[in-house]
């Protein structure tokens, strides 16, 4: 479909060129070159900010991973693919690809799941859903930075909140007793949650927005042929949303895999790399090598194309099917 | 153009004073609140002046930098942004990549004997030459909370590892969730905390010859020991994930029972108002056995970047500062060490607590000046926290591989 569309474009006009067609070559091959330059001035600009913004830091990002780096930035040559191999032999390298999978999958999973209950319930009429549309901004709204940071207080082992209302109720005989941040597996789940409270507003108005395309005929339907609450949630409801679906999948994917913030303001990573996922570990790596840093952006910059090709192949499959 | 062409070569052939006007920069660290009097901006721009009245030709143009964001200086120094001098952490890869003056080009004789020679043999470069000054010093010792220890029936300080153990657990005892000892191994300065205490055991980040010995056995033995302490709950608890500050601040709040400081934690206390000059005590800190005989000592450093060419007014300038009045004068307003025997001499005249301090510092134990220090410094800070709640050995093998293969 799209490659007719383009071959089209390039193709004369039908009327003034029509004759020379059925010719073997034409004379004029060197009016049609220009004329399928024309459109080069217009597009110019826009080619040359993807140029710049996006395909050169890519191609900087190549080159900076073959360089060796001195620890106060200065390019001491080439390093071949040492970086990478030094990259590849990183103990903590396991652990932190492991972690990221666990994160893209637990965060994009239960923010589209707690998302599609939230959006349904705002797509029932009921008093002050204005209000409770507005009110589920704000998670949106408030900076990353500032939600994490807040977390990370409410967690303070001292008088964090969280641990304030835990020791009133009676789970806990002092303080300074526990510091869920700096243990592995809980400060891991609080990042998660964090992750998921700031993705939950954005999906669920995505899904919302889709909800509400459904057509009503079809529920009338649905409920004529005598179908229950589930059956029309499954067959009707979920088959119709799968357009906002897979735009909020993809969103929320790119997004909580890119995501930085939340873990860097929570734990740094640490203790040690033990919650880094490999944002994070790029970030800590920079610290001790800018090459290696570099070599880690390379392998994530691959994994987020393989997503994206990934992505690409189900929305074409889904555009088929309809 | 003229103008330019004509101060440069006045400057090279004349003997420094009798010169063209000269204007050289000077980078340094904020160890205050910048906009505030106690700004360190202030202490420069006030040396400055008094020195342009009697060096009328040579400009000093301040700048400094917050610690926070000292991660611009080397930006600065990658763009070719020379200053002629820079205060601060001033690491050896400058030396290494080119950039400095050798110190016996921009600073006197006499002034460079005075220097404190612990610190100033540690400016060496790899060709034996040194390429830069001890600026401010600290040295650290245990804080502890005199309050709390009467309040847990303690009688005396504590001098050993067993001590501090004891004493840590009764601390936690009394219950409202005192921590016993602070136990800061977070990515602030995990180094410095870690080294008080393979001190204590003769352990350290090198062996005699100078090269890496991390996972050497007393360490391991030492961070063992740490397990033990955090697993019984006498320490706060996560201390890979916890920062000096947040110890010192806890400390300064009357929270903590003991924790290892330098001068820098006394205006900490007095800015919290929780516990009076009554309330804390000093002591060296604990070692295995007995207290150490040596402790860390920590210095910022002066060095001279040879692309602006103004060595000879950098030479008189600096004399001026290693003066002992403008010694003590920046480490009175910071609570820091001088860097000169001189002006050491004459602030313990004057001073009791730093006098405590400096007793000790003549003989105190530095970080390895290896060249790759700076890399091993970045790994250890984010890693060696984790050796006193994992598997300490393996931990510190991992480091230990690092140091050797990084360089």
């Amino acid at each position: 479909m799209t490659q007719s569309t383009q071959a089209g474009l390039l193709e004369p006009a039908p009327g003034s060129d029509a004759p020379q067609r059925s010719g073997v070559r034409p004379v004029g091959g060197g009016r049609r070159v220009l004329r399928a330059l024309a459109p080069l001035p217009w597009l110019m600009p826009a080619t040359g900010l993807i140029l710049f913004v996006v395909i050169w830091p890519v191609v900087s990002m190549f080159l900076t991973s073959r360089q060796h780096f001195d620890s106060m930035g200065f390019d001491q040559g080439s390093a071949g693919w040492s970086n990478f191999t030094r990259l590849f032999d990183e103990p903590d390298l396991p652990g932190v690809l492991m972690r990221t999978v666990i994160w893209v999958i637990s965060v994009v999973g239960l923010t589209i799941l707690i998302s599609l209950g939230v959006a349904q319930m705002f797509n029932k009429q009921f008093p002050g859903r204005k209000i409770a549309r507005w009110m589920l901004i704000a998670p949106w709204a408030a900076s990353v930075v500032m939600t994490s940071i807040v977390f990370k207080w409410m967690l303070n082992p001292s008088n964090g909140t969280i641990l304030v209302l835990m020791h009133d109720l009676g789970f806990m005989k002092n303080y300074n007793s526990v510091n869920w941040l700096s243990q592995q597996t809980p400060a891991f789940i609080w990042e998660i949650v964090v992750a998921i409270f700031v993705s939950v507003p954005f999906t669920t108005y995505a899904l919302l927005a889709g909800l509400q395309a459904v057509p009503e005929d079809v529920y009338e339907a649905c409920r004529l042929d005598g179908a229950g609450a589930a059956r029309t949630y499954w067959s009707i409801t979920l088959p119709l949303l799968r357009p906002a679906l897979l735009v909020a999948a993809l969103i929320n994917i790119m997004n909580v895999f890119n995501s930085f913030p939340i873990i860097y303001e929570m734990t740094g990573g640490g203790p040690g790399n033990q919650t880094s996922t490999t944002t994070l570990f790029m970030y800590n790596t920079q610290q001790t090598s800018i090459g290696e840093a570099a070599a880690m952006s390379v392998v994530n910059f691959g994994f987020i194309i393989v997503v994206v090709l990934l992505f690409l192949r189900a929305s074409r499959w889904n555009s088929a099917e309809d | 153009m003229s103008l330019s062409a004509c101060s440069s070569s006045s400057s090279s052939s004349g003997s420094g004073s009798s010169g063209g006007n000269v204007t050289i920069k000077l980078l340094a660290a904020d160890y205050g609140t910048a906009g505030t009097s106690n700004s360190t901006q202030a202490y420069w721009q006030g040396l400055a002046d008094t020195f342009h009245k009697s060096h009328p030709n040579i400009t000093v143009q301040v700048q400094t930098i917050a610690w926070t964001n000292w991660a611009q200086v080397a930006t600065m120094i990658q763009d070719k942004q020379y200053p002629d001098i820079l205060e601060g952490d001033a690491p050896q890869q400058f030396a290494a990549d080119g950039l400095l003056y050798k110190l016996t080009d921009v600073m006197s004789s006499s002034t460079i004997s005075n220097l404190i020679p612990v610190f100033a043999k540690q400016e060496d470069g790899t060709d034996g030459a040194a390429y830069g000054a001890p600026f401010t010093t600290s040295a650290r010792g245990l804080f502890y909370n005199k309050k709390l220890f009467a309040a847990a029936k303690i009688a005396n300080p504590p001098q050993t590892w067993a001590d501090i153990q004891a004493d840590a657990a009764k601390i936690k005892a009394l219950g409202g969730g005192n921590i016993g000892y602070g136990l800061p191994l977070g990515p602030e300065e995990a180094q410095g905390e870690s080294y008080l205490w393979m001190l204590g055991n003769s352990g350290g980040y090198v062996d005699s010859s100078g090269k890496y010995a991390i996972n050497q056995p007393a360490n391991v033995e030492t961070f063992n020991f740490l397990n033990t302490l955090v697993k019984a709950g006498d320490t706060e608890p996560g201390p890979a994930s916890t920062n000096r500050q947040q110890m010192w601040d806890a400390f300064s709040a009357g929270q903590v029972g003991m924790v290892g400081g330098s001068g820098a934690l006394i205006p900490d206390i007095v800015k919290n108002g929780k516990l009076t000059t009554s309330d804390y005590g000093v002591v060296p800190m604990p070692g295995k056995n007995a207290p150490l005989t040596q402790t860390l000592g920590v210095h910022d450093d002066v060095v001279a970047f040879k692309q602006g060419g103004h060595a000879d007014q950098v030479k008189q300038f600096l004399d001026f500062v290693y003066s002992d009045q403008n010694q003590i004068a920046f480490d009175q307003e910071y609570d820091l060490l001088p860097a000169t025997t001189s002006a050491s001499a004459a602030l313990s005249a004057k001073d009791p607590v730093a006098a405590g301090f400096l007793k000790n510092v003549p003989n105190s134990v530095v970080y390895p000046s290896n060249t790759n220090w700076n890399t091993v410094l970045a790994k250890l800070k984010q890693t060696l926290g984790t050796a006193a709640s994992d598997n300490a050995s393996s931990v510190l093998n991992g480091l230990q591989t690092f140091a050797t293969s990084n360089s």
